[in-house]
C-alpha cells in the first residue's frame, strides 16, 4: 500500500516535472518573458501551498476529534467506575500510548460498553431493593413514609451502598416479621380474653382493624393497629379483672352461705367451677365463658337465691332463739322487761328494716344474760320449788282436813292417809323453809342490788304475804279453837241446864270454807296460783291428776286424747298450774296491756281451739259448757278472777297448736271424721243445717 | 255494740248503716258506680250507695241468700238457699225467678262476655241462664253441666270460668264450649276450698282453703307455665311459738294493680303482691271473721264484710257489719323488687 501511495507520489512528481517541462516548452514556444514565467511559477507555488495547508488543517482537526472522543470515553468510563466504586482498569494504557489514537479509541469503546451494561444491571438491583424498602415502609408506617428519603441517587451505585440498602431492607423485613408476630400475639391474647369473657372475638377485632379478622389476608401491622390492639387488650383485661373480682366476691359470698347453711355437696357441685377460681389470679382464669356476663348473672342469681334462703333461715333461727329465750325465762321464772321487743323485731325483719343477724346477736346476748342470771338464781329457785311443793301439800292437807268423811273406809283411803301424814311433817317444816329462803333471797338481793323476782313478782313479798296469810290462818285457827272451847263451855252449861248436846253449827263451817278460799285467792295473786287449786276436783280425781301430771306433755300433744279427756279438763289445768304455770304467769303482769281479754273473753278466746277442731262439732259445744260447769263449781268469790282464768285456756289451745299442728289436727279430723260424718261440709252447709233446724224448732 | 257503730270508726273504714241482721254471704261493687250489692243469711239482698252510705233497696227472698251479683247498674241476680236463682230490678223493686236448682244455690256470676248468668249449686251442677229469655225455666235455661261435687266457689275472667267444688276439685271451662271442662284439676292445697278468684289479666286464679293458705295457679299447662305456681301461708297467728290457723274466706283482686286482698276468720285483711310474693299491707283487725271483700271498679274503695262465717258452729258472735274503706295507693301498688347490688 505504502508503495502504492509512494508510487502515486512518484508518478505525481513525474507528472509535475513533465507538466513543468511542457509549460517551459509552451513558454519557449510562446516566448514568454522570464518575469512572466517567474510570476506564473510563484502563482503555482502559492496555490500548491494553499492546498497543502488546507489538508494539514483537516488532518489536524480529525486528530483532535479523535482525542476528544477518547477523552470522553475515558471520562465516562471513569465516571461509571467511580459511581460503581470500582478501580478504573484502562488508565495506564493511555499513559503508555501504545498505539495510535484510533487504536486507542477502538480499545476503549468495548470497555465502556461493558461498564455501561454493568452499571445498568446495578441500577436495576438498586431499583428493586428500593422498591421493596418502599413497600415495607409503607406497610409499617404509612404516615411517616416520604418518597424523597428513598429517592435515587444515581451518583452512588457502589456495592457498598447496595449492601447498605440490603441491610436496610433486611432490618425492615425483620421489623415486619416482628410486628406480625406481635400482632399475632395480641390477637391470640385477645382471643383468649374474648373466650373467657364470652365476647365475640371477630367483632372486637373487626372494630380494631377490618383486615385483622381475615384469616388468610395480610394483616395490617402499622403502629396504630398495634396500639389499638394493645389498648383493646388492656380494656378487656380491665373488664376481666373487674368481672373476676365480682365473680370472686360472689364466690366467696356463696361459700360463706354454703358454710352457713350446710348446702348439700350436689348443689355445690354445680358451682364448683366458680368457687375453684376464688383465689385464682387474673391470668389463671382461662376457661371459656367463665367470666361471661351470662355466667356472672347466673351465679349472681344463685347467690341471690341463697341470700333469700338465708334470710328466711335467719328468720327461723331468730324465732328459734326467741323461743329458746322464752323457754329459758319460763324455766327460771324471769319476766322479760319489754315483753314485745322481740315480737316487734320479727316484724321488722320481715319488712327488712333490721338485719336478722344483728337481731340474732341481740337475742344471743339476752340468752347469755338470762343464762347467767338463771345460774345465779338456780340455788334459790330450787328452794322455791320445794317451798311451793310444800305449800301445795299444805293446801291439800287443809282441804283434806275439812273433809268430814276423810276417815271413811273408801278404796285407797290408806294412801291418802299416808299422804296426809307426810304432808303434816312437811308443813311443819315450812316456816323454817321460808326463813331460810328469805335469808337467802335477802343475801342475793344485797349482793346484786336488785330485787329477786319470780315470774315478775318480788319473791320476798310473796314470802311475806305467805307468812301473813299463814299467821292469819293460825290466828283463825286459834280463834276457832277458842270459840270451840267457849262453845264447849256453853254447851256444857246448856247441858247442865237442858241435858242435850247440839251438834256443831253448820253456818260456822261454811264461814270457814269461805275464809280459806279467800285466803287462797289472795295467795294466788302473789304465788301465781301455785297453791290455789280448787281442791274439789282434786278430791274427785286424785288418780287422774297424777296420771296427767306424769304424762303431761303427751296429753297436751295428742288432740285425740284431749278430746277424750274433756271431763278431766279442769284437772289438767291444775297440772298446768303446777308444772307449767309459766304461761299463766306470763299473762299476769301483761294483764294491764291486754284489756281485750276480759272484754271479749268468752266469744273470742275459746275460738282458737274451736277453729282447730272444726270438723268435730261434738267438741265445740262441749267446751263452753265445760267452762260453765267450772264456773258453777266455783264460789262466787272466785268469779272476778275468772278473767285471768280465761286466758288460762289460751295456753291450752296453744298446746294444741304445738302438735304437728293445726294442719295435722284438721288432717287427723279428716281421717277421724270417717266414723262421725262421711262427707266434708262447708261452713255454709253446716250453717244452713243449723238454720233449718232452728227454724223448724221455732 | 251500739257504741262501735260510729259511722267514722277510723280503723276499719266507714261502717255502713243498716247492715244485714244476719251473716253476710257476699258483697260486690258495681262495675259502673260505687253501688254495693250485699247478700245475707237474713234472706235479703241489699243495695247500698257506698260513697253516700245510703241503703237504696232491699229484696226479700224465701231463704238465706248465699250469693249475689250485678247485671248492670239497674238489675242484679241472687243465689238463694231456697234453690232459686232470682233477678231483681232495682228501680222498680220488681223481682222474678230465673230458675231453680235441685239444692241450695251457692254462687252466681254474670258473664258480660257471654251475656249469661252462671250458677253453681250444692246439687252438683252448674247451670247457665240467658236472662234475656222470657220468664220460665224452659226458656231461660241454657244448659246444665254436672260437676264432680257440690259447687263451693265460681270465678270468671273473659271466657274462662273456674269452678271449685267440695272434694278439692277445680274445673276450668271455656264459656264458648261448656260441653266439658277445658281442664280438670285438683286443688294444690290439701284442705277444703273456700274461695277461688281469677287474676284480672286472665292468666290464672288464686284459690284459698280453710287451712290458712292461698295457692296461685296458672291456666297455661306447659311446664314453664306450671312452674310459676306457688302457695303461701297466711291468716295464721303465731303466739309463743304456737300457730293458730284460720280459714281464708275471701279473695279480691285490685282491678288496676292486680294485687289482691285476702280475708280470714282471724278478722284480718291482708293485701298481697302475687308477682313479687310480698305482703303489701295488713289492715287493723276487724271485730270478727272477714266473710267477703270487694274492690270498687277504680280500686279506690274496698268493701269488707266483717261477719261471723260459722266456722265454730252456732255460737254467739260479734254483730255483722260492712266497712267501706278508702284505699291508699301505697297499700295496693306493687313495690318494685330491690336489687341487692347494682350491676357494673
Amino acid at each position: 500500500m505504502a508503495n502504492l501511495v509512494s508510487d502515486q507520489l512518484l508518478q505525481m512528481e513525474t507528472t509535475c516535472g513533465s507538466l513543468l517541462y511542457e509549460l517551459q516548452m509552451i513558454w519557449d514556444e510562446v516566448g514568454e518573458s522570464d518575469t512572466e514565467r517567474d510570476k506564473l511559477l510563484l502563482e503555482l507555488e502559492q496555490e500548491c501551498l494553499e492546498v497543502y495547508r488546507r489538508k494539514v488543517d483537516q488532518a489536524n482537526r480529525c486528530r483532535a476529534q479523535l482525542r476528544q472522543a477518547i477523552a470522553d470515553a475515558e471520562a465516562e468510563l471513569a465516571a461509571i467506575c467511580s459511581a460503581m466504586g470500582e478501580r478504573p482498569v484502562h488508565i495506564r494504557q493511555s499513559n503508555q500510548k501504545a498505539g495510535s489514537l484510533k487504536e486507542e479509541l477502538k480499545e476503549i469503546i468495548p470497555q465502556l460498553e461493558e461498564m455501561r451494561k454493568r452499571k445498568n444491571d446495578r441500577w436495576n438491583q438498586f431499583l428493586e431493593v428500593i422498591e421493596q424498602i418502599r413497600r415495607i415502609s409503607i406497610e409499617i408506617r404509612p404516615a411517616e413514609y416520604t418518597p424523597s428519603k428513598v429517592a435515587m441517587d444515581e451518583s452512588d451505585l457502589s456495592t457498598r451502598r447496595l449492601e447498605e440498602l440490603h441491610r436496610q431492607l433486611q432490618s425492615l423485613q425483620k421489623e415486619k416479621t416482628e410486628r406480625l408476630k406481635q400482632v399475632m400475639d395480641h390477637l391470640n391474647t385477645l382471643n383468649s380474653l374474648c373466650l373467657v369473657l364470652g365476647i365475640d372475638f371477630r367483632q372486637t377485632v373487626h372494630e380494631v382493624h377490618p383486615s385483622l379478622d381475615e384469616t388468610d389476608g395480610s394483616k395490617n401491622i402499622s403502629n396504630d393497629t398495634i396500639e389499638s390492639l394493645a389498648s383493646a387488650i388492656q380494656r378487656l383485661r380491665e373488664v376481666k379483672i373487674q368481672r373476676m373480682q365480682k365473680l370472686q366476691d360472689l364466690a366467696s359470698t356463696m361459700l360463706e352461705l354454703w358454710n352457713l347453711m350446710d348446702t348439700p355437696v350436689e348443689e355445690q357441685q354445680l358451682f364448683q367451677n366458680v368457687t375453684c377460681n376464688i383465689a385464682a389470679s387474673e391470668h389463671e382464669i382461662t376457661e371459656p365463658n367463665t367470666l361471661s356476663m351470662d355466667f356472672i348473672n347466673y351465679v349472681e342469681a344463685e347467690v341471690l337465691r341463697l341470700e333469700q334462703l338465708k334470710t328466711s333461715k335467719m328468720k327461723e333461727l331468730v324465732l328459734k332463739k326467741k323461743m329458746e329465750l322464752e323457754e329459758l325465762r319460763r324455766r327460771t321464772h324471769l319476766v322479760a322487761q319489754a315483753g314485745n321487743e322481740t315480737e316487734f323485731a320479727i316484724k321488722a325483719i320481715e319488712a327488712g328494716a333490721i338485719d336478722a343477724s344483728l337481731m340474732l346477736e341481740q337475742i344471743e346476748i339476752l340468752v347469755s344474760k338470762v343464762k347467767e342470771e338463771a345460774f345465779s338464781r338456780k340455788d334459790i329457785l330450787e328452794k322455791v320449788e320445794k317451798w311451793l311443793a310444800a305449800c301445795n301439800e299444805e293446801s291439800w292437807l287443809e282441804e283434806y282436813n275439812r273433809d268430814e268423811n276423810r276417815y271413811s273406809a273408801v278404796r285407797g283411803a290408806h294412801l291418802t292417809l299416808k299422804r296426809a301424814e307426810k304432808a303434816r311433817a312437811l308443813v311443819n317444816k315450812i316456816p323454817a323453809m321460808v326463813d331460810a329462803l328469805a335469808a337467802k333471797i335477802t343475801a342475793w338481793e344485797n349482793d346484786r342490788g336488785i330485787e329477786f323476782t319470780y315470774d315478775g313478782v318480788r319473791l320476798l313479798s310473796m314470802l311475806e304475804e305467805y307468812t301473813i296469810v299463814r299467821q292469819e290462818k293460825e290466828q283463825e285457827r286459834k280463834r276457832q279453837r277458842d270459840q270451840k272451847r267457849l262453845q264447849g263451855q256453853l254447851i256444857a252449861e246448856q247441858e247442865a241446864l237442858f241435858g242435850s248436846k247440839p251438834s256443831p253449827s253448820k253456818p260456822q263451817s261454811a264461814k270457814k270454807v269461805a275464809r280459806t278460799s279467800t285466803s287462797g285467792s289472795s295467795r294466788r295473786q302473789s304465788l301465781g296460783g301455785a297453791i290455789m287449786h280448787p281442791s274439789k276436783p282434786d278430791l274427785l280425781h286424785p288418780k287422774s291428776t297424777r296420771s296427767t301430771k306424769k304424762g303431761d306433755d303427751i296429753a297436751a300433744l295428742s288432740p285425740g286424747r284431749r278430746g277424750l279427756d274433756i271431763a278431766g279438763l279442769p284437772v289438767k289445768k291444775l297440772s298446768f298450774n303446777n308444772t307449767m304455770n309459766a304461761p299463766c304467769e306470763v299473762e299476769m303482769p301483761r294483764r294491764p296491756f291486754a284489756p281485750l281479754v276480759p272484754v271479749n273473753s268468752i266469744p273470742s278466746t275459746p275460738s282458737q281451739p274451736n277453729i282447730m277442731s272444726t270438723p268435730s262439732i261434738l267438741l265445740t259445744p262441749s267446751q263452753p259448757k265445760n267452762n260453765d260447769v267450772e264456773e258453777e263449781n266455783r264460789t262466787p268469790k272466785i268469779m272476778p278472777i275468772s278473767t285471768p282464768k280465761t286466758p288460762g285456756t289460751v295456753p291450752a289451745s296453744m298446746q294444741m297448736a304445738t302438735t304437728p299442728a293445726p294442719t295435722s289436727i284438721v288432717y287427723e279430723a279428716a281421717v277421724a271424721k270417717a266414723p262421725l260424718e262421711e262427707i266434708e261440709y262447708s261452713f255454709e252447709e253446716r250453717r244452713l243445717a243449723s238454720y233449718l233446724k232452728r227454724s223448724r224448732v221455732l | 255494740m251500739s257504741a262501735a257503730v260510729l259511722p267514722t270508726s277510723s280503723g276499719g273504714g266507714r261502717e255502713l248503716s243498716n247492715p244485714p241482721s244476719d251473716g253476710i254471704s257476699n258483697l260486690r261493687f258495681s262495675n259502673h258506680s260505687d253501688h254495693l250489692l250485699v247478700s245475707s243469711w237474713d234472706k235479703t239482698v241489699r243495695l247500698y250507695d257506698a260513697s253516700a252510705n245510703v241503703l237504696k233497696g232491699e229484696f226479700m227472698h224465701g231463704g238465706p241468700v248465699l250469693d249475689c251479683c250485678f247485671h248492670d247498674d239497674f238489675s242484679g241476680f241472687s243465689a238463694s238457699a231456697d234453690n232459686t236463682v232470682r233477678r231483681f230490678v232495682f228501680g222498680t223493686g220488681k223481682e222474678d225467678i230465673l230458675g231453680r236448682h235441685e239444692a241450695p244455690v251457692r254462687c252466681v256470676e254474670y258473664s258480660y262476655a257471654a251475656g249469661q248468668v252462671i250458677t253453681g249449686s250444692w246439687d252438683k251442677t252448674l247451670k247457665c241462664w240467658d236472662p234475656r229469655g222470657a220468664s220460665g225455666p224452659d226458656r231461660t235455661l241454657v244448659g246444665t253441666y254436672p260437676q264432680p261435687e257440690r259447687v263451693y266457689s265460681l270465678s270468671l275472667v273473659g271466657h274462662r270460668l273456674v269452678v271449685a267444688t267440695a272434694g278439692r276439685h277445680v274445673n276450668v271451662y271455656d264459656l264458648r264450649n261448656m260441653s266439658q271442662p277445658e281442664q280438670r284439676r285438683e286443688s294444690s292445697l290439701k284442705y277444703q276450698t273456700r274461695c277461688v278468684r281469677c287474676y284480672p289479666n286472665g292468666t290464672g286464679f288464686a284459690l284459698s282453703s280453710v287451712e290458712g293458705r292461698v295457692a296461685m295457679e296458672f291456666f297455661d299447662l306447659s311446664e314453664a307455665g306450671q312452674s310459676k305456681k306457688y302457695a303461701f301461708k297466711c291468716h295464721r297467728k303465731s303466739e309463743a311459738g304456737k300457730d293458730t290457723v284460720y280459714p281464708v274466706n275471701a279473695i279480691a283482686f285490685h282491678p288496676i294493680y292486680g294485687t289482691f286482698a285476702t280475708g280470714g276468720c282471724d278478722g284480718y285483711v291482708n293485701v298481697w303482691d302475687g308477682n313479687n310474693k310480698k305482703r303489701l299491707y295488713q289492715y287493723s283487725k276487724y271485730p270478727t271473721s272477714i266473710a267477703a271483700l270487694s274492690f270498687s271498679r277504680d280500686g279506690r274503695l274496698l268493701a269488707v264484710a266483717s261477719s261471723y262465717t260459722f266456722e265454730e258452729g252456732d255460737t254467739p258472735h260479734e254483730p255483722d257489719a260492712i266497712f267501706v274503706r278508702n284505699v291508699n295507693e301505697v297499700e295496693v301498688k306493687p313495690k318494685p323488687k330491690a336489687l341487692p347490688a347494682p350491676p357494673p
